[in-house]
Formats: C-alpha cells, sequence, structure tokens
C-alpha cells in the first residue's frame, strides 16, 4: 500500500517535470505556426516591420489578406479539386497498398522479397530523377496530361512504397494468422477473410497511413505541377503560385492562403487521430 | 467501428466544406472595392478608338502564354481577356512558379508534349531554345519598331522584346534634400569621388551608412558583376567580344580596368551598406521600407523595385530616379554618365508544336500588342512596363519606369546585355556574397570569375 | 492462403498495387538511367549514345563531392537528433498525461506547412524574429542573422529539418507505443534508477520495427533533402550550405548539364540505397532477436 503511494509521489512528479519539459518543447514546435497566424493578419510593412507584435497593436489587423487569398485563389474550384484528387488517390493508395502488403507477408516466396526490396529501394529515387523521364513518358509518348485521372495515378504510385512499407511492418507485427485459418476453415474466401478480418484489424496504421497520405497530397506542389496545367483542374497549392514574384513574396497573402489550405487538413487530422486511439483500444480488447 | 469512422470523416468533410462555404460568403461581401488599403492603383484603359485590323478567321483559335514575369500575372490575364473579347482569339496565361526556373517549366512542357504558344523567357532561354523550337519572327512589322533591342541569333530574329528593364542606384531625392537641407540635383554627380563625398556629407548630418545592397545572388552575380561585361564599350556586342577574350584567356583579368574600377565602386557600396555589420543577412524588403521611411536614401536596384517601394509607402508622384553606377573619377566616361537600360525578357514563339493558326494568332496578339491602342495602353499602364517599340506614345506611371524611359529617350542609357551562361548568376552570385562578407579578397574574386569561364569552355 | 491459388492471389492482391508503383516510378527511373547514357539536354529531338561520359564529368566535379560530404554530416545530424527526440515525446505522449490529444495533434503541424512555404517562414525566423530579439537582449547568438554564416546557416538547416520531420516521426513512434500491451507500457511508466535500464532492455527491443522504419524514412528523407535546403538557405551563404539533391537540380536545369545532373542523381540515389539498405538490415537483425 505505501509503496505504490511512494509510487504515485514520484510518478505524479515525474509528470509534472515531463509536463514541463513538454510545453517548452511544444511551444517551440508551435512558434512559426503561430507567427504565421498572427503575421496573415497583418500588412506586408508590419509584417516585416514588426512580426513580433500582437494583434491588437496593429493598425493594420484586417482580414483583407484572406480576402485576397480566397478570390485570387480561385478558392471554391481549387479546393474540389484537391478534395477530389486527395480522396481518391488516398482510398485507393490505402486497398491497393494494404492489399499488397498482406500478399507480401503472407507469401514469403522470392518474388514477394523481390518487390518489397524494390519497393524500399525506390524510396530512395530522388524525385528530381525521373522529373524529366516521367513528363516525357506520360506527356509526349501518352498524351495523357492534364487530367485529374493521371494525379489520382500518379500519386498512388508515388506513396505505393512508402505505404506497402509501413503497412507490411504492422501486419507483420500485429495481425496474427490464426484469425485467418479459423476464416478459411469457415469457408471464406481470401478475399472475404481480407475485408472482413484483416482489413478491420489495420485500422490503426489505416488512420496513420490515411493522414500521412492525404496531407501529403493535399500539400504536393511539384506533381501536380508538372501534370496539371489546365486553370480549372489547378489544386490549392498550385493556386497559391501569384503570391510569389519574381523578387519579392507577398508574405500576408502567403501566409493567409496557407491557412486556409491547412485547415481542411488539420480537422481531419484531429478526427481521425480519435480513429487511432479507438482502433487501438477495440485492438486489445479483442 | 469502421462506419463509425466513415461517417465521421465525412461529418468532418462537410464541415469543412460548409465552413469555407459560409465564410466564402462572409468575405465576398467583406470585400471592398474601394478599400483604401489597396496598392495597386490602375490608369483606366480606354478602349474607345481601336483601329487594329483583327484576322476573323483566326476566331476561336485558343493559344497558351507561359509567363515568367510573376509580377505582371495578373495584369497580362487582362491583357488576355481584352484581346480575346476584340479578336475571339483565347489566350490562356500559364504562371512559372518560385519553385521551378523558367527553363526548367519550359523542358518539362515541351516533353509533355504539350509546349506553350508564346513564352516569356530570359534572353539566355530563348538562344538555348531557338533553333531547335522556335519560330522564325524576323519577317514580324514589329521588328522595325523595336530596332537595337533586338537579339540576333544567326542573322535571325526568335525573340519579342516584351519590355526594357533597368538599374543603377536608386535614389529617394526628399530624404537626401531633407537630410543636407539643401536641395539635390542627380545631374551634379558625376564621379565615384563626388558620389563618395555625397555619402560622407550624409554620413555626416546623421544618416550613418546611406545605402542597403541587396545580398541575394541574382543581384550580386548578374546586376553588378555585369558590369564589368556591359562597360566593356557600352554595347552587347561589346560585352560579347570582352566574354570571349576572358573565355579564350586572351585577357588578363587582374589588369582589366573595368574589373578593378567595378571592384573601387563595389567597395564604396560595400562600405556606407546600412547592413554592413551583417551584410549577408540584409533582407530585401526591408530595404525597400527603409528607403521608402528614408533611413537610407539609396538602393542598389533596377525598375522592378518599384512594387515593393509602393508597398512600402512610396508614392507615384515621389521623386525617386536613378544615379550610374559610377566606375571612375572621369566625369566624360559613358559608364558615370548613364544607366544601363536594355530588354531583358522576350517572347519566343512554338514553331515545332504548335499548328499554323495558333501561330498565326500568336503573331497576332504580338502585333496586337505594338499596333492597337488598347494594347499599346495595356502594356504599359496595365503590365506598367517600359516599352522598347518606338511607335508605343505611353509613359510608365511610376517614377522608377519613368525615369528609365526618360534617360533611353534622352540617350543617357547604354543598351548593353551581356549573354552569359545561366548559372553565371548562381555560381559567381556565390563568390560574390563571399567578397561582399570579406570572408575572401579580391585575387579569390577575380581567380573564381577566371576559374569560371575557364571551365566554359 | 496456401500456394494453390498463389496465382490468382497475386492477380488480385499485388498486381494493381505493383501496376502502379513500377509504371509511374520504375519506368520512368529506368528512362532516367538510359538518359544517363546519352548527351541528351532535355529539349533536343535526338540523343546520342556518349557512354559512360556524364558519369566521367560526375567524378570530376568537385563540388557534387563536397556537397555530399556536407550531405554526410547533415544525415548524421538529423538521423540521431530526429529519432531520440521523437522517440522521447511520443514515449512521453503515451503515459496518457493530460491533454495527450492536443499535444500529438500539435507536434503534427510542422508537417502541416508544405516544403517551400516553410522555407520562406523560417527564412523570416532566422533573419528577422531571431536578430529582433537579439537585438532587444543583446545575445550575441542572435546578433546576427543565421542564415549569413556558413556554420550558423548549416545549424538552421538541421535544425529546421528536426523541427519538420520529428513531427512525422513521433506519430510512428506514437503508434509503435500504443502497439505494445498494457504490461509493457506500465513497466515503461515506472520511473527510478531501473527506468533507463528497462527502457533499455524491455521497450527498445520491442520498439525495434517503429525504430526500423523511423530511421530508414529519417536516413531517406535526410539525404535527398531540396525543398527545405532552396527556399531556407538556397545554397548561401555563398554556396556552402548546398546539399548534394540541390546540387543536382542546379546542375540540371541551371548550368543545363542534364545528363551529368541525371548521372549525379543516380550516384546520390546508389550511395543512398547502400547506407539505407545497411541500417534497415542491421536494425532488422535487432528485431529477430528481440
Amino acid at each position: 500500500m505505501a509503496q505504490t503511494q511512494v509510487g504515485g509521489n514520484k510518478k505524479k512528479v515525474t509528470n509534472v517535470l515531463s509536463m514541463a519539459g513538454l510545453i517548452v518543447i511544444f511551444a517551440a514546435y508551435m512558434f512559426p505556426f503561430v507567427m504565421v497566424v498572427i503575421n496573415s493578419l497583418k500588412q506586408k510593412r508590419d509584417i516585416i516591420k514588426s512580426p513580433f507584435s500582437w494583434l491588437f497593436t496593429i493598425k493594420g489587423l484586417s482580414f483583407d489578406n484572406f480576402v485576397k487569398a480566397f478570390t485570387q485563389m480561385d478558392f471554391l474550384n481549387a479546393f474540389v479539386n484537391s478534395l477530389i484528387v486527395t480522396v481518391s488517390a488516398t482510398v485507393l493508395v490505402t486497398i491497393l497498398a494494404s492489399m499488397l502488403a498482406y500478399y507480401i507477408v503472407r507469401h514469403k516466396n522470392k518474388l514477394s522479397k523481390l518487390i518489397f526490396a524494390l519497393m524500399v529501394a525506390s524510396m530512395i529515387i530522388p524525385f528530381q530523377a525521373i522529373m524529366i523521364p516521367l513528363v516525357s513518358i506520360y506527356g509526349g509518348t501518352l498524351s495523357v496530361l492534364n487530367h485529374r485521372v493521371t494525379l489520382i495515378f500518379m500519386h498512388t504510385g508515388f506513396s505505393m512504397a512508402m505505404s506497402v512499407f509501413m503497412f507490411h511492418g504492422f501486419i507483420n507485427g500485429n495481425i496474427p494468422i490464426a484469425l485467418e485459418e479459423a476464416a478459411y476453415i469457415d469457408g471464406c474466401t481470401h478475399m472475404q477473410t481480407y475485408f472482413g478480418i484483416v482489413f478491420p484489424l489495420l485500422k490503426p496504421i489505416i488512420s496513420t497511413m490515411v493522414i500521412l497520405n492525404a496531407l501529403a497530397f493535399w500539400n504536393d506542389f511539384l506533381l501536380p505541377s508538372l501534370v496539371l496545367t489546365d486553370k480549372k483542374l489547378l489544386t490549392l497549392p498550385l493556386s497559391t503560385y501569384s503570391f510569389y514574384g519574381t523578387y519579392s513574396a507577398d508574405y500576408g497573402t502567403i501566409m493567409a492562403g496557407l491557412l486556409l489550405c491547412v485547415i481542411p487538413i488539420l480537422i481531419l487530422y484531429v478526427v481521425l487521430q480519435k480513429q487511432i486511439i479507438n482502433g487501438v483500444v477495440a485492438g486489445a480488447v479483442k | 467501428m469502421k462506419r463509425k469512422a466513415v461517417s465521421r470523416i465525412s461529418l468532418g468533410l462537410s464541415l469543412v466544406l460548409l465552413s469555407t462555404v459560409l465564410s466564402g460568403c462572409t468575405f465576398g461581401f467583406a470585400s471592398d472595392p474601394d478599400d483604401p488599403n489597396e496598392i495597386v492603383r490602375e490608369e483606366p484603359i480606354d478602349t474607345s478608338v481601336d483601329t487594329f485590323q483583327y484576322d476573323s478567321s483566326l476566331k476561336g483559335t485558343s493559344i497558351t502564354l507561359l509567363n515568367s514575369k510573376a509580377e505582371i500575372q495578373v495584369a497580362l490575364g487582362k491583357m488576355a481577356a481584352e484581346y480575346e473579347k476584340k479578336s475571339g482569339v483565347h489566350v490562356e496565361v500559364m504562371p512559372v512558379t518560385d519553385g521551378d526556373s523558367p527553363y526548367t517549366k519550359i523542358v518539362s512542357l515541351y516533353n509533355s508534349g504539350n509546349p506553350p504558344t508564346l513564352s516569356i523567357l530570359d534572353t539566355t532561354d530563348v538562344i538555348a531554345l531557338a533553333k531547335e523550337k522556335a519560330a522564325d519572327l524576323t519577317e514580324e512589322a514589329w521588328v522595325a519598331e523595336a530596332e537595337g533591342y533586338l537579339t540576333e541569333i544567326d542573322g535571325k530574329i526568335y525573340g519579342f522584346p516584351l519590355c526594357i528593364e533597368g538599374r543603377g542606384i536608386i535614389y529617394n531625392k526628399a530624404v537626401i534634400e531633407e537630410t543636407l537641407g539643401e536641395p539635390f540635383d542627380p545631374a551634379s554627380i558625376t564621379t565615384l569621388e563626388e558620389f563618395t563625398g555625397l555619402l560622407d556629407r550624409l554620413a555626416a548630418a546623421g544618416m550613418e551608412r546611406p545605402l542597403s545592397l541587396a545580398k541575394e545572388d541574382w543581384s550580386l552575380g548578374a546586376h553588378h558583376l555585369q558590369y564589368i561585361y556591359e562597360t566593356y564599350d557600352g554595347t552587347s556586342e561589346g560585352a560579347q567580344e570582352v566574354i570571349e577574350q576572358i573565355k579564350a584567356g586572351q585577357m588578363d583579368l587582374a589588369s582589366y580596368d573595368r574589373l578593378e574600377q567595378f571592384l573601387n565602386a563595389f567597395d564604396v557600396l560595400r562600405k556606407y551598406n546600412v547592413s554592413v555589420k551583417d551584410p549577408l543577412g540584409a533582407d530585401y524588403d526591408e530595404m525597400a521600407i527603409d528607403l521608402a521611411d528614408g533611413k537610407t536614401a539609396f538602393w542598389f536596384n533596377g525598375n522592378w523595385a518599384w512594387p515593393n517601394l509602393s508597398e512600402a509607402g512610396a508614392d507615384s508622384g515621389d521623386a525617386y530616379g536613378f544615379l550610374p553606377y559610377f566606375l571612375n573619377n572621369d566625369p566624360s566616361d559613358f559608364a558615370n554618365q548613364m544607366i544601363q537600360g536594355s530588354p531583358s525578357k522576350q517572347v519566343m514563339l512554338d514553331g515545332q508544336m504548335a499548328s499554323e493558326k495558333e501561330q498565326a494568332a500568336a503573331k497576332e496578339f504580338l502585333n496586337w500588342i505594338v499596333y492597337s491602342e488598347i494594347g499599346q495602353q495595356m502594356l504599359v499602364k496595365t503590365c506598367n512596363i517600359i516599352p522598347p517599340f518606338k511607335n508605343n506614345p505611353y509613359e510608365p506611371g511610376d517614377p522608377l519606369s519613368r525615369d528609365i524611359y526618360d534617360k533611353v529617350h534622352e540617350g543617357r542609357a547604354f543598351n548593353a546585355s551581356a549573354i552569359v551562361p545561366n548559372d553565371h548568376w548562381s555560381v559567381l552570385g556565390a563568390a560574390m556574397q563571399k567578397y561582399l562578407a570579406g570572408r575572401s579578397d579580391r585575387q579569390e574574386l577575380i581567380d573564381s570569375i577566371q576559374k569560371y569561364w575557364d571551365e566554359q569552355k | 492462403m496456401k500456394s494453390k491459388s498463389n496465382g490468382k492471389d497475386f492477380c488480385v492482391f499485388a498486381l494493381p498495387g505493383l501496376f502502379c508503383f513500377v509504371a509511374v516510378l520504375i519506368v520512368p527511373f529506368l528512362y532516367g538511367v538510359y538518359l544517363t547514357l546519352t548527351d541528351w539536354n532535355g529539349v533536343s529531338r535526338e540523343k546520342h549514345f556518349v557512354g559512360l561520359q556524364n558519369f566521367a564529368a560526375v567524378i570530376r566535379d568537385q563540388q557534387f563531392w563536397s556537397s555530399l560530404l556536407l550531405t554526410f554530416t547533415y544525415v548524421i545530424f538529423v538521423v540521431v537528433i530526429v529519432n531520440v527526440l521523437a522517440f522521447g515525446i511520443a514515449w512521453l505522449l503515451t503515459r496518457g498525461i493530460k491533454g495527450q490529444n492536443f499535444f500529438r495533434a500539435g507536434f503534427f503541424t510542422p508537417n502541416l506547412i508544405g516544403g517551400i512555404v516553410l522555407g520562406y517562414i523560417w527564412q523570416f525566423v532566422f533573419s528577422r524574429v531571431f536578430v529582433s530579439i537579439g537585438d532587444s537582449t543583446g545575445w550575441s547568438l542572435f546578433e546576427a542573422s543565421w542564415l549569413s554564416d556558413p556554420i550558423k546557416a548549416f545549424a538552421a538547416l538541421v535544425l529546421v529539418s528536426v523541427w519538420q520531420l520529428s513531427g512525422y516521426m513521433i506519430l510512428i513512434y506514437v503508434a509503435g507505443f500504443m502497439g505494445l500491451s498494457e504490461d509493457v507500457m506500465e513497466a515503461a511508466s515506472i520511473d527510478g534508477a531501473s527506468g533507463f535500464v528497462k527502457l533499455k532492455n524491455i521497450i527498445m527491443p520491442l520498439m525495434m520495427s517503429s525504430i526500423t522504419i523511423c530511421l530508414f524514412l529519417t536516413l531517406s528523407r535526410a539525404f535527398m533533402v531540396y525543398d527545405v535546403n532552396l527556399s531556407l538557405t538556397g545554397g548561401a551563404p555563398y554556396g556552402t550550405t548546398e546539399m548534394a539533391a540541390m546540387h543536382v537540380y542546379e546542375k540540371a536545369f541551371t548550368s543545363r548539364q542534364f545528363g551529368v545532373g541525371q548521372a549525379e542523381a543516380l550516384v546520390l540515389f546508389i550511395i543512398t540505397a547502400c547506407i539505407s539498405g545497411l541500417q534497415v538490415y542491421l536494425t532488422k537483425k535487432k528485431e529477430v532477436e528481440a
């Protein structure tokens, strides 16, 4: 009894200490983001001369930057484009990558080992090295650029290796084969077993991968800039181009535009974060 | 569980959607067209007179224009819309984004089999691409109007000169007069010595470091250093000649007078630099504010700096202008009398993939810019460009462009542009940064320049 | 799954994903390798086979090798700091402290800001905010912009990369910790003299798969750093912070030696592949032992 109490006190002390440490590091992490929020409400002059000053001391405080960013980005159109591309590619890569990873884990043969090795190695290919070949194949030879489907396909392909890698690690460590064998005995097909039994168990890693992939697709600039040139198809990051000048950038509008782009994905993260926890709890109960 | 997750995600997303739609509405109402904070003050365009002959067979054609001059992206869009109204030809203006260079963009577009019909590029880019990709524009009517501003490649013209840009030492007249308590006549400064004297007097009057010097490699490597080629004799041919001599090893850089003079001038700028303590920590945007506020009186830059100054609070009625980059103490030297002003961006027409009709439409668009009353006005007023075309009667509205414009028309500008390899500004810009920071001496800088050219063989 | 339906399984489970991957990554990559053997400049209609000439130019390109050396130094700093920090924070965030969900979301925010904008914001922080702190406090550390001194600019790059990458790695480590059973977590939360020993002997081995992943990801990302490099320092001051990937890009597009740039990208790839391959091999071995 006494021992637990001592342990409890000690625990409290370390908890307080680690909490304090955490808050300090946290503040450092949030600092640039806070700077973005504050400065998105100021005019360029105030941003440059007094980046630190708080909102209420600034005479130029206004939502002008947001208005300008919103209209100049053609926000709603770009938002819809980003949403279509991000959602489709995320769904596609989640399903295809988890299936591929499952195949690799459950079939330990030479072919699957080769595929896995190839995928891991491919994660280190610098994008700059395949940029020009990519556009000459898809644009020059196949002429399929400037379609959303092409971008979705490419996003899926580029994030495949990383996603397979993550799913592979999770399935390997956390999904016991016994469950599946029981299902086979009950007469389930491979597809039924996979989607009925295995896939739901992957929830924690799916949540993680959905947020990571969705974020990457949502924010990606280089690939969409190569694939899409049609104004009607531009995604959010592409639509912020006009805030950057040759000689100087329109900081206030950039920061406002950035926030407009980021808010949707931040909400997705907050929503999914609960899922990550719920998923783990559910897994532990079973 | 799974269904719940999905519903939660969709709930979240629809909330986002809803909130953006809602905020979109409020933004729409909040936006006030007469907002005093709005910086861009546009001059009205008179569209009542239009004698330009449009080719009606081109109606319905759609062409693309790649724009690498980000600051005129919006203005070009307006110009294209006006042209479409009149001609029925649609011009889609595509931007080059900050992340990649115009050259990277055009290369990837050519590889994708979808190159722009017209592209606004730097002169070096046009030279690199001309023979392989560009359409010959030698026979175009506007060639006669742009005399002196054309770049010939093997006797042919592949580029439409879009604008004249000039650079030098920008002064803020009001600030100088206020600090010294006497009228300031820019024409009274004719040598490096006199300029140094002026700086000293400003320092004595309380403005300790009266000058801003950008640390950016494009400024140091292209805008400063290229004076050593351009002032060889003040012509593009002369610049080419001196470059050939350096390349061939026939020119000893250590004893090249223009290089020594340039370094003397640069040392003066370096000494009076407002951020002399940390020259590589200088901030470009702050320089504009400092000049507009009167913390400094000079800024080495070009007429493209006006949007920055305007944002910093400068008014288009204020007295800003350019002093030459004084190289020595001989008042009769052209380098001390004139500022550099030459065409900087060229429009190239694709001759490889564009159809004949598209090419014809593109050519009409270029002619429209030069010859139609509306095009002429919009080039100068909407895009705020100094036109290289003799027949354009409009004068630029901001003081920097106006000063360049006046100097060009009064013969107080020399038109020399050195055609250097594309990595010149970045490689030698780094060498100049090192010199600016005092971490290398003249010998090391000269060696880097020589080494750079040796590698270009 | 038994082997008689292996072919069908392969088609259903593996093929769709594999197809996307091969079509988008492998095919262009192989085409890129072919291009290193030609004199193609990126725009011309003809390409001629030139053998290993481009690779000879890579060997001669001193700047490439010095940028590679700098990249190595950078990778070591980034990999060590990111993983220690992320592991520690993830550990703290899975002990059930108040507001841990809020913290987790917060630590992830750096990832919400995409590469190029991120560099601009930090550039602004280093050249303006820190200097204004230095002005008012007189701290010599912040007296001048970090970005104007080669060593401090390098430190700035490391700092920003750590800031950005660790958020990502925290997420993975958190998932790893949450995958551990309650008993293990209980053990992990008991502090005292034996706390570190327990961490080393109980927690670390069980976390080895997360560690493998995080090490691999930080290693490969650090080797290929480009966005942050370009927008934060752009190689400044005077080219002292130009990392390998940025040099490759500059070579191909600014210096317009497309073949040489492509060949350098390949060399960078091979070096990174060898090092991360070795790392995965070594840490995987530990995983098996555990």
